[in-house]
């Protein structure tokens, strides 16, 4: 009785702490850092590997290069303003004065971020119409 | 007329009030006619919403434009069905449908319940006329639906484009109706625990609820991924965001509840766990919605909200959680274990490893949604954990749990022996390492999903051989031939069998899973008119581009050339909106599906002038799977809740036939 009680609590025992294994990596590896326009000018782009940036996009700011799929903007959050490149698919949701999320790098020797993912969101017209809705604006980031 | 619906939320608002004194009251003075009074009030509560419910539809198809919800989410321009639609396209009117989904519910409760239950029942109302006094107090005072607007503009702002979709139509209803059906077995546990009945009374009573409430929301979540799919134009259908999350989560403990109810059922264990399961169902529901209507998430989802609403959603859900414990705690000692787990080989340790696989993975979802919002409150600093910690976290748990659902099923109750183990394993492990191997042979080498689809063929492997193995047993015995015998057999444990039918679609949406995550090919191309490019093994040639207007819209067409091997396959014609009522232009997605992969195009930008083009290209293979295993899963649980009734005379008109047909 006592061996089978032991055995069951080491299964169990087990499980668990492969979970909390995964948690615990998973976490370490994934981590992203969220910064606004004014901390990361602070810190001059010393932000470690990567970062994610929420702030609005400047009207007048905007350039498109849609045949290289190249796009150039300046995010603030209503104080300073902070260059940004980003290359892929431009969300049907931006544009000027968007709020945006962008996520990457900050170059220091060009003094702009290197964003690999653009998430945007209109400020207007989208409102909530489901609890299950999604954004339209998954960019060219890809995940399941 | 607009004023009738506000009148009838107020009224069901009384109703609501009065519903829930009365039936506490009643259990007090021990009075049968009060409680049949309070009972009469939720059913009032359920004219009212259906009249106020009838106001705001009406208000939409007539685009009476003085109700500030018609104007803000319809036009007339709008088709018909979208203006339908548009009942549930906004805040407001998801909450009423919310409400009267909940009224509807709670109605055929009491109907249903009518000489039953009657110690559960004045519980079981109150209950459930709380959270329908938290939705009507949510409309009457945060969000009112019913809000008219001092000047009727000409013409109303229309519905987002990208609601504008088929899926979009039917997924927030499927949802919601999973969301709500979850408040009912959530009712009966609270009765269970208020009134003292503690036995499997209050599990039985709603074992179909649960499992339509479960069946309803997974569809519902099947059917978002799917309007993602096709209508966001990203290449896939999850993205882990924490709208998507809110509604997975309720899931998964959902799922973990509807497996250890049975272990209550049939040994009277883990009363306490399912109780904490099904509130913490229930809780998330709620919290859920909180998530995406509050804002509290920094997301793109945060979307504009009056600090209110998060307010008494918070006020809400503190209160579900300290009445739910208190009860809890309350009656503890009454809920003990009436056995133990014998062995750790058995039907009864799977189903625990189950739960806490699936908490597991429902804790995890629930940790990388919020933790922006912990990490800034308890570090001061706000971090983000994004798609790459859900996958690497869930898959390998997710894997865990497809392969347990092919081996929990067959594994006795109480403790396994090794004889039996080898009996019922040997063909299912045989047919996964085959798969597996012909796979390696193929060149897969990917070996994450080698287990995947390993893991599904064993389960595949179980349950047709489970069907197979009790029709012969038939057969054999009751002289039946084989068809006959596997429906009877079906019918006779409907339950079972349709379970098994329930896994045999999750194993086919998690090949879809594997598949489209492991071995998604994308590319991006810049392309002149005539130019060819290739993906996979198709070879794509730009043909040319449209403008084109219609009332609604301005839109643009590029059409595509698809050949393999030289065959030609059929045309792409990805477009781009431009709607009139909205500033946003909208992707709308080419898709040539099949069986085997999709080849999936969007249009991302042209140059008017040189007509080049820019296109994003994915190949993502076996997607369809996921959407047949969905269907799976609906006629599996459409055969768990088959009425007995219906299967006894079904058979006795059989057996009847065959008599005849002897002699």
């Amino acid at each position: 009785m006592k061996s089978r009680k032991w055995s069951l609590l080491g299964g169990s025992a087990v499980v668990v702490g492969v979970v909390v294994y995964l948690f615990v990596t998973g976490m370490r590896d994934t981590m992203v850092y969220y910064f606004t326009v004014g901390e990361v000018l602070a810190k001059e782009g010393k932000i470690g590997k990567g970062a994610r940036v929420n702030g609005h996009v400047v009207p007048g700011t905007i350039h498109k290069d849609v045949m290289n799929l190249r796009l150039e903007f300046g995010i603030t959050d209503g104080k300073q303003t902070l260059p940004v490149v980003y290359r892929g698919i431009t969300p049907d949701t931006f544009k000027e004065g968007a709020e945006v999320v962008v996520e990457g790098k900050y170059d220091q020797a060009g003094k702009t971020f290197q964003a690999h993912t653009l998430l945007a969101k209109c400020p207007t017209k989208y409102e909530a119409e489901s609890s299950a809705s999604r954004t339209p604006s998954n960019s060219g980031k890809t995940s399941y | 007329m607009i004023d009738l619906g506000q009148y009838a939320l107020i009224l069901a608002f009384v109703f609501a009030c009065y519903g829930i004194g009365s039936a506490l009251v009643s259990v007090r003075v021990r009075s049968p006619r009060l409680l049949a009074s309070s009972e009469n009030a939720l059913l009032s509560v359920t004219v009212c919403l259906a009249v106020a419910a009838a106001v705001l539809m009406r208000a939409l198809v007539t685009h009476d434009f003085r109700l500030e919800y018609a104007a803000g989410y319809t036009s007339l321009a709008l088709p018909l069905r979208y203006t339908l639609t548009a009942f549930w396209g906004g805040q407001k009117g998801s909450l009423l449908l919310w409400s009267i989904l909940l009224a509807i519910f709670s109605s055929v409760v009491v109907l249903q319940n009518h000489r039953k239950n009657r110690e559960l029942m004045p519980f079981v109302g109150a209950t459930l006329l709380s959270v329908q006094l938290f939705f009507l107090v949510l409309m009457l005072f945060a969000a009112p639906v019913f809000e008219k607007l001092p000047i009727p503009p000409a013409d109303g702002r229309g519905l987002n484009p990208l609601l504008q979709n088929y899926w979009m139509m039917i997924h927030p209803p499927m949802l919601y109706l999973g969301f709500v059906g979850f408040s009912v077995p959530f009712a009966f546990a609270i009765a269970a625990l208020a009134s003292g009945r503690l036995d499997a009374l209050w599990i039985k009573t709603t074992r179909r609820w649960t499992l339509l409430a479960w069946s309803f929301l997974g569809i519902g979540l099947l059917l978002g991924g799917r309007w993602a799919y096709e209508e966001l134009g990203w290449g896939g259908y999850w993205a882990w965001d924490p709208v998507e999350n809110a509604s997975l989560m309720p899931w998964l403990t959902g799922t973990a509840f509807l497996h250890s109810v049975m272990i209550q059922e049939k040994k009277g264990m883990l009363k306490i766990w399912n109780m904490v399961l099904i509130l913490l169902t229930f809780w998330l529901t709620i919290f859920g919605t909180f998530l995406t209507r509050s804002g509290i998430i920094t997301s793109v989802h945060a979307f504009a909200q009056t600090p209110l609403i998060g307010q008494l959603f918070i006020l809400f859900l503190t209160l579900v959680t300290v009445v739910s414990l208190a009860l809890l705690f309350k009656r503890l000692p009454l809920l003990r274990s009436e056995n133990k787990l014998e062995s750790l080989v058995s039907r009864e340790s799977s189903f625990l490893f189950n739960n806490v696989l699936f908490v597991g993975i429902a804790f995890a979802v629930l940790w990388g949604t919020i933790f922006p919002v912990l990490s800034e409150w308890v570090r001061g600093v706000k971090i983000t954990v994004g798609a790459p910690f859900f996958n690497r976290v869930n898959m390998p748990i997710a894997l865990a749990l497809l392969a347990l659902s092919g081996v929990g099923p067959l594994i006795a109750w109480r403790k396994a022996s090794w004889r039996e183990l080898k009996r019922n394993f040997r063909t299912p492990v045989v047919i996964a390492v085959v798969a597996m191997c012909s796979l390696v042979a193929f060149g897969i080498r990917h070996v994450l999903s080698l287990l995947f689809f390993g893991s599904c063929a064993f389960v595949t492997a179980t349950v047709f051989l489970e069907f197979y193995r009790g029709a012969r047993a038939r057969q054999s015995m009751m002289r039946e031939a084989f068809v006959p015998a596997l429906v009877r057999l079906t019918a006779k444990n409907k339950r079972r069998y349709g379970g098994f039918v329930v896994h045999l679609g999750m194993a086919l949406i998690f090949v879809g899973i594997a598949g489209s995550s492991f071995f998604k090919v994308e590319k991006e191309a810049t392309l002149s008119l005539g130019q060819l490019m290739h993906l996979g093994p198709y070879e794509i040639r730009y043909e040319g581009i449209q403008a084109f207007r219609d009332p609604n819209k301005d839109f643009v067409k590029a059409t595509l050339s698809v050949s393999r091997e030289g065959l030609p396959q059929g045309q792409l014609v990805p477009e781009r909106h431009f709607y009139v009522t909205s500033e946003q232009p909208t992707t709308e997605v080419a898709l040539r599906s099949t069986f085997k992969e999709d080849l999936y195009a969007i249009l991302v930008g042209w140059d008017a002038q040189s007509k080049a083009a820019v296109f994003k290209l994915y190949l993502n293979p076996l997607v369809q799977w996921i959407w047949y295993g969905g269907g799976l899963l609906a006629l599996g649980t459409l055969i768990c809740m088959l009425p007995r009734q219906l299967l006894v005379k079904s058979q006795r008109q059989a057996s009847k036939r065959e008599t005849e047909h002897v002699a």
